[in-house]
């Protein structure tokens, strides 16, 4: 595994009068709390996430990402594309365990499930 | 909020008049579409509060992509009530966290 | 493993033209979708859509669905609903969630056509009950035929934001203002003009600064904006609204791809990250292609056509369509995808602010692209908006939109477009109009009129497409409007068509004063709350 390294911005945070707006609506992260993240020295969308729980919430990011990532790309000064994606995972939503467990390799067609 | 007529739709898919709970208190709806739309014709606006800030939530995607609309729907929480059809007899409880509001909040 | 020779992920346009073409050339194709009815945003799509006649322009995207799933029928297509497609694994096994279990299955071609999300905007109170996504509003309205709100705030003027606000005036909603931050509409112009004749306000150089109310929307601030788009200090105006609709713009979903592997790049045009395609739709895997939204954000025409080509080129790759066939019909299919992506809002010149004059080299009209409509003295210079004389048909259509329709239906002869989808229609003038309507019930910017000037002394007939409830009855009394929505004139309806052939928007004809034909352009009746339906 390789080891990433951050440093924390040698600057102090500078609190804005809108950190406290809700920018993951799921998991109730603010944009103050985005900012944050950065000034701890967290560069991309994943580092965030992982750090902050932004788009890890029952919508898995679909409402918020390209929010986030334009707040990360602002707070860095860099281009949008420049803090990367969360990276398409399965299951693409929350799926309940009793149908995970119900998962079958051995599927009939569709048509034998017709209602 | 119903739409008894439209210039355009000449009628929607609508399944038979049934009979479900919000919150305890019988209502009516028709049979198949979303638990929230049929809210929505009821004027229900508020489907849950939130876990941390318990601040209300309503309607925002519609189509099942932000889970805002989540609500408990016969025991189970955070059902996405925009894509669940509704069922006579259902029981559809505004949500409080993860867990089902105990007493009807009064507007 | 059961194995399909196509899996098709998305019952939307682009997704069931692909399993179409397949089916139709013989191949086992099945489509999953997650939602409980097909058509993808077509049933939710109540307005006539633009194109040529191949595109179906003039048809109603609802309609439009209906018959897709017709041919997916006939083909021998299988569609299963309520279907989410959770992940793509190695060798194209798909997991497949439906009937409350998971279910594999393999595919020798796979198209991914799960289509869009729409974007969001942060501002203060912005998780408030009230406020929802435009396309929410849409669902709500034209799906499940419950309306959204009462009084609602259109945040952006794309087509999306112009359509939908459209749609909730059809549904009897009250539309407050549409507001957009940038200094121009960024819709077609035709889409609104049909809303400020109406009297619905455009704020461009606007954003939301606040959804005010406690448990739920009781108001909003907008504020004026900067050249950075930021609200200025001062410019605040409060809204009466119970609803937020917005509608600034949508990104393309592309994670089930990038969950297969396929490689995806960052595109602004595209509206996000988008899996990089060959000409025919595939992606960096083999046998895995991509139509529609997916591809970079476009509309229903061109998503119907790629998928078309993507599924011939499956067709192709296993056995099914010769190498001749092929080529013969993506021709087609190219050609066709050429012609609705031209013009100045097609993709190459999305977003562009600089173009100032049409193709033909006309001025665009600046009131249209601040205000919504045209104003009276730009009006003149259009080559279909000539006056005086007899009965014709006036075509306020000033930008280079890719539609030709009106050319297609007069049974006359008179209105002229040409080969190039995208050229301002004219009247040919050699042609004697006979007044039959057919071009104001057709056109899908509803931006023709027929004006009459001899209908009697002193006052000549305004023919105005009217898709709104209650239709007003011939000896109906109200006031005109002009292209502003302001009240100009008494008007007294004298006859309405409403034939088979105007496709559900009927044309009113309104008696005004011969000094008012030039301005007047919608009907309001006198008593109360006619206008609205339902």
């Amino acid at each position: 595994m390789p080891v990433i390294v951050r440093e924390k911005a040698e600057k102090p945070f500078v609190p804005k009068p809108d950190d406290d707006l809700l920018v993951c609506r799921c998991e109730e992260v603010t944009k103050g709390d985005i900012r944050e993240a950065v000034h701890a020295g967290l560069r991309t969308f994943g580092e965030v996430k992982r750090y902050s729980r932004v788009g890890m919430g029952l919508c898995q990011g679909q409402t918020c990402q390209r929010l986030v990532r334009h707040i990360i790309a602002s707070e860095l000064g860099i281009a949008i594309d420049g803090v990367g994606r969360v990276k398409g995972r399965a299951p693409m939503e929350p799926v309940i365990m009793k149908e995970l467990a119900l998962s079958r390799r051995d599927s009939k067609g569709v048509d034998d499930y017709a209602e | 909020m119903r739409i008894a007529s439209h210039p355009v739709i000449e009628d929607y898919v609508k399944g038979k008049p049934v009979r479900f709970f919000f919150d305890g208190e019988e209502a009516e709806g028709c049979e198949g579409e979303p638990v929230a739309a049929a809210l929505k014709a009821l004027g229900v606006k508020i489907h849950r509060y939130t876990v941390n800030r318990h601040e209300p939530r309503g309607v925002f995607c519609a189509i099942g992509r932000c889970t805002d609309c989540v609500m408990t729907v016969d025991g189970m929480p955070n059902v996405r009530t925009c894509v669940t059809p509704l069922a006579g007899g259902m029981r559809v409880e505004t949500q409080d966290g993860l867990a089902p509001l105990k007493a009807r909040r009064v507007e | 493993m059961k194995r399909y020779e196509m899996i098709v992920i998305g019952a939307g346009p682009a997704g069931l033209s692909a399993a179409c073409v397949a089916a139709e050339a013989g191949m086992d194709v099945v489509v999953f979708d997650e939602n409980q009815r097909p058509g993808g945003q077509l049933f939710k799509q109540i307005h006539k859509f633009f194109g040529s006649r191949e595109h179906q322009a003039g048809i109603r995207g609802v309609k439009i669905g209906e018959n897709l799933l017709e041919s997916a029928k006939n083909a021998g297509v299988k569609v299963v609903l309520g279907a989410t497609v959770l992940g793509i694994y190695k060798n194209k096994e798909l997991a497949v969630r439906f009937g409350g279990a998971v279910h594999n299955y393999k595919a020798d071609a796979v198209v991914i056509a799960a289509g869009a999300s729409e974007n969001m905007m942060t501002f203060d109170g912005w998780t408030k009950p009230g406020v929802m996504g435009a396309g929410a509003a849409q669902t709500l309205m034209n799906l499940h035929g419950v309306r959204p709100g009462k009084r609602v705030l259109t945040v952006g003027s794309g087509n999306v934001g112009l359509v939908v606000s459209f749609q909730l005036l059809q549904a009897g909603c009250d539309v407050v203002a549409i507001i957009d931050a940038a200094p121009r509409i960024g819709g077609y112009g035709v889409h609104a003009a049909k809303l400020a004749r109406m009297g619905i306000p455009f704020h461009t150089s606007h954003t939301i600064v606040k959804a005010l109310g406690g448990d739920f929307v009781d108001g909003a601030v907008i504020a004026e904006t900067d050249e950075a788009f930021a609200p200025k200090p001062g410019t605040e105006k409060n809204l009466d609204v119970d609803t937020i609709c917005i509608a600034v713009g949508l990104s393309p979903m592309s994670r089930l791809a990038d969950n297969a592997g396929c490689d995806i790049v960052y595109d602004g045009a595209k509206g996000g990250y988008v899996p990089l395609l060959s000409d025919e739709g595939e992606t960096s895997l083999s046998g895995i292609f991509c139509a529609g939204d997916v591809c970079g954000i476009e509309e229903a025409s061109s998503a119907m056509i790629q998928g078309k080509i993507a599924a011939a080129a499956a067709a192709r790759d296993l056995g099914y369509l010769s190498g001749e066939d092929f080529i013969q019909k993506t021709g087609e299919y190219k050609d066709s995808l050429k012609k609705i992506r031209s013009g100045m809002f097609g993709p190459e010149s999305k977003g562009r602010a600089d173009i100032a004059r049409t193709d033909e080299g006309y001025p665009l009209s600046r009131s249209l692209l601040q205000r919504g409509f045209i104003a009276d003295d730009e009006v003149t210079g259009f080559p279909s908006i000539a006056h005086g004389g007899g009965t014709r048909a006036v075509i306020e259509c000033t930008q280079n939109i890719p539609c030709d329709p009106c050319q297609d239906i007069c049974p006359q002869g008179c209105i002229e477009v040409g080969e190039n989808i995208t050229s301002l229609p004219a009247l040919t003038g050699n042609k004697e109009c006979i007044g039959c309507g057919l071009c104001v019930g057709v056109c899908s910017g509803q931006a023709i009129f027929l004006i009459n000037d001899d209908f009697e002394a002193g006052y000549g007939t305004v023919g105005l497409p009217y898709e709104f409830l209650p239709l007003p009855e011939k000896g109906a009394v109200g006031r005109a409007l002009d292209r502003s929505g302001k009240e100009i004139c008494d008007a007294v309806v004298v006859e309405t068509v409403n034939s088979k052939a105007m496709g559900k928007t009927p044309m009113l004809v309104m008696k005004v004063p011969t000094a008012s034909l030039a301005g007047a352009r919608f009907f309001r009746a006198d008593a109360d709350g006619a206008r609205k339906g339902g």
